[in-house]
């Protein structure tokens, strides 16, 4: 496909690397910074690379972050799997079995979309509270999962409706129940879909804040991103910890992004847009 | 589509019953709905009618008291200072994200070598969670940090980010704007490119400039689109709570308070869960009303 515009010349590629490189730099500096000291990082002379790699920061950081690290990574393959446990089955009954009540059950989706976390948090807490579920991991997966599963039914109900259905009526007329139906046809057709999903299923734990924060005090049982939260102390900010901290917490997703650009983009305009 | 409307009057033998299986296959997910996404809303905005304080929380009756709730919240100079704050946050940080996602995506309609690459680490603000880039901002904010650095190198500042409400407010709102802005681009990217072609050829034999395309097709073309961006954009940004909570927590002096961490602050550090309950339903009622605006200024 040719575009409308100034295709083929040579400043395009040179203006969208400047352009590129200008909106990373933050990222960059991260990056960098995480392996420089402070007083190197906020000194008078700032360098855009480090002097010497202080690789004790990044030692030291994952050392502390260990534990963490590995509360986040529970949470998050639990939410995801328990996510699409939820969701894939649903969103192929409400797409292709149209059950009475269906847009209903759509429309709630797409507001609870739009509500802030604050009305899940608040009762989720007093709730949990009352039912010990506050300072657990599952409390705070079946926290993370009022964000992802929504979401979750939206995109896979997008993904779903552009699949073959003759295929499940053909398993039918074989003598294939619904459920073996679903199991056999529609999951494996749906793969890409249910990747997609699971991924960001799994980033959008791994980033939360908000219901860590409110669920989880015991320290034990923090994830990474509260842990990194509390660094910022009253005693100031221990950047050479913070930094490598931020970068780690980022990787999954920048790992993501560049293993599946292209996936991102036709997902991301499926689901928003349909 | 086509397929599913002919399923039910197509006959298969033995099926002809009432077909449970549907709400089989919906059954977790209607009761997952139940308890943890319908309950709490309505536990909410329940709530935003009792007294759910401290020691009613202790003692577990938590009274009916009508809209005390309300009017507490709206008689607080900083309810109507964070939800100042979060129109014009919304508001600033939408307008920057679009713009510079229009242009990105313009500029990605020219083929070149190293687009993916690009495209996808241009994604990287949007997916990193947003505590990563909290705390970046944090740090080049920071008095000694690089932002401050590149002031005095064109002989300004050293100015008072993050110390003074006057200038950590933006500061939060350039945060927002580097982590939105990717959203609105690969929308919009995607947008444009299923314009067809011939449109911009035969507006450019009829002699049309780049900018007159952009203006006369592109834009008219890509409306639905933006508007759904727009609104996304709007849904999002009112949302906000862990960029601010990170990089002010509020402060200071309460003065770059979002809506949501103020509720915040008043459910979990004032433990009036009753007032943080009445802040959100009013932020509920505020998107819905943004929603509604967008929508009207549309049909005109």
């Amino acid at each position: 496909m040719t575009s409308f515009a100034f295709s083929g010349r040579w400043w395009i590629t040179v203006a969208v690397v400047i352009v590129t490189a200008i909106l990373l730099s933050p990222f960059y500096w991260v990056l960098v910074g995480s392996f420089m000291t402070p007083a190197e990082l906020f000194g008078i002379k700032q360098s855009l690379w480090p002097s010497h790699f202080a690789v004790e920061n990044w030692s030291m950081a994952l050392e502390r972050l260990w534990p963490h690290v590995r509360n986040s990574l529970l949470v998050s393959a639990a939410t995801s799997i328990g996510t699409l446990i939820i969701a894939a089955p649903a969103s192929y009954g409400l797409v292709w079995k149209k059950p009475v009540g269906r847009h209903v059950l759509s429309s709630f989706m797409l507001v609870t979309q739009m509500l802030p976390a604050i009305v899940f948090v608040i009762p989720l807490f007093i709730v949990f509270s009352r039912i010990n579920l506050v300072n657990t991991l599952s409390g705070l997966i079946l926290a993370d999962m009022t964000f992802t599963v929504p979401f979750a039914l939206i995109m896979l109900s997008a993904y779903m409706k552009e699949l073959p259905y003759e295929l499940v009526e053909a398993a039918m007329v074989d003598g294939a129940g619904p459920f073996w139906a679903f199991v056999v046809v529609v999951l494996p057709i749906s793969l890409p879909g249910l990747v997609t999903v699971g991924i960001f299923s799994f980033l959008i734990p791994w980033g939360d804040l908000i219901f860590a924060l409110s669920l989880i005090t015991e320290s034990g049982l923090q994830p990474l991103t509260l842990e990194l939260y509390k660094a910022v102390g009253q005693y100031g900010i221990d950047w050479a910890f913070l930094l490598p901290g931020s970068v780690l917490t980022a990787i999954p997703a920048v790992l993501f992004v560049i293993l599946a650009s292209r996936f991102i983009v036709a997902g991301v305009t499926r689901g928003a847009i349909k | 589509m086509r397929t599913n409307a002919a399923y039910p009057s197509r006959s298969i033998p033995g099926k002809a019953r009432f077909d449970a299986s549907p709400y089989l296959f919906i059954l977790p997910f209607f009761i997952f709905c139940l308890i943890l996404l319908l309950y709490p809303v309505a536990y909410s905005l329940a709530l935003s009618f009792r007294q759910a304080t401290v020691e009613t929380f202790v003692s577990g009756d938590m009274p009916f008291n009508g809209l005390t709730q309300y009017q507490a919240a709206l008689a607080d100079p900083i309810f109507w200072r964070a939800l100042l704050n979060t129109i014009l946050f919304a508001f600033f940080s939408i307008l920057f994200q679009f713009t510079i996602g229009f242009l990105l995506g313009l500029l990605f309609q020219a083929d070149f070598p190293l687009k993916n690459f690009c495209l996808a680490l241009l994604l990287i603000p949007w997916v990193s969670p947003v505590l990563t880039a909290a705390n970046i901002f944090k740090g080049l904010f920071n008095e000694a940090g690089p932002v401050n650095r590149i002031c005095h190198l064109v002989g300004l500042g050293p100015f008072p980010w993050l110390a003074d409400p006057g200038y950590a407010f933006p500061a939060t709102i350039v945060a927002n704007i580097w982590i939105g802005f990717p959203f609105n681009f690969i929308l919009l990217y995607a947008g444009m490119r299923s314009i067809p072609t011939d449109i911009y050829e035969a507006a450019k034999i009829d002699g049309a400039t780049f900018w007159q395309r952009v203006g006369y097709i592109t834009l008219p073309v890509l409306q639905p689109v933006s508007v759904a961006v727009l609104m996304l954009g709007t849904i999002y940004t009112v949302k906000v709570f862990d960029l601010v909570w990170i990089m002010t927590g509020g402060g200071p002096a309460n003065g770059t308070h979002l809506l949501s961490t103020y509720a915040y602050q008043v459910g979990f550090s004032l433990l009036n869960f009753g007032e943080a309950a009445a802040i959100a339903t009013l932020m509920v009622l505020l998107v819905v009303l943004l929603n509604l605006l967008q929508l009207l200024l549309q049909r005109r």
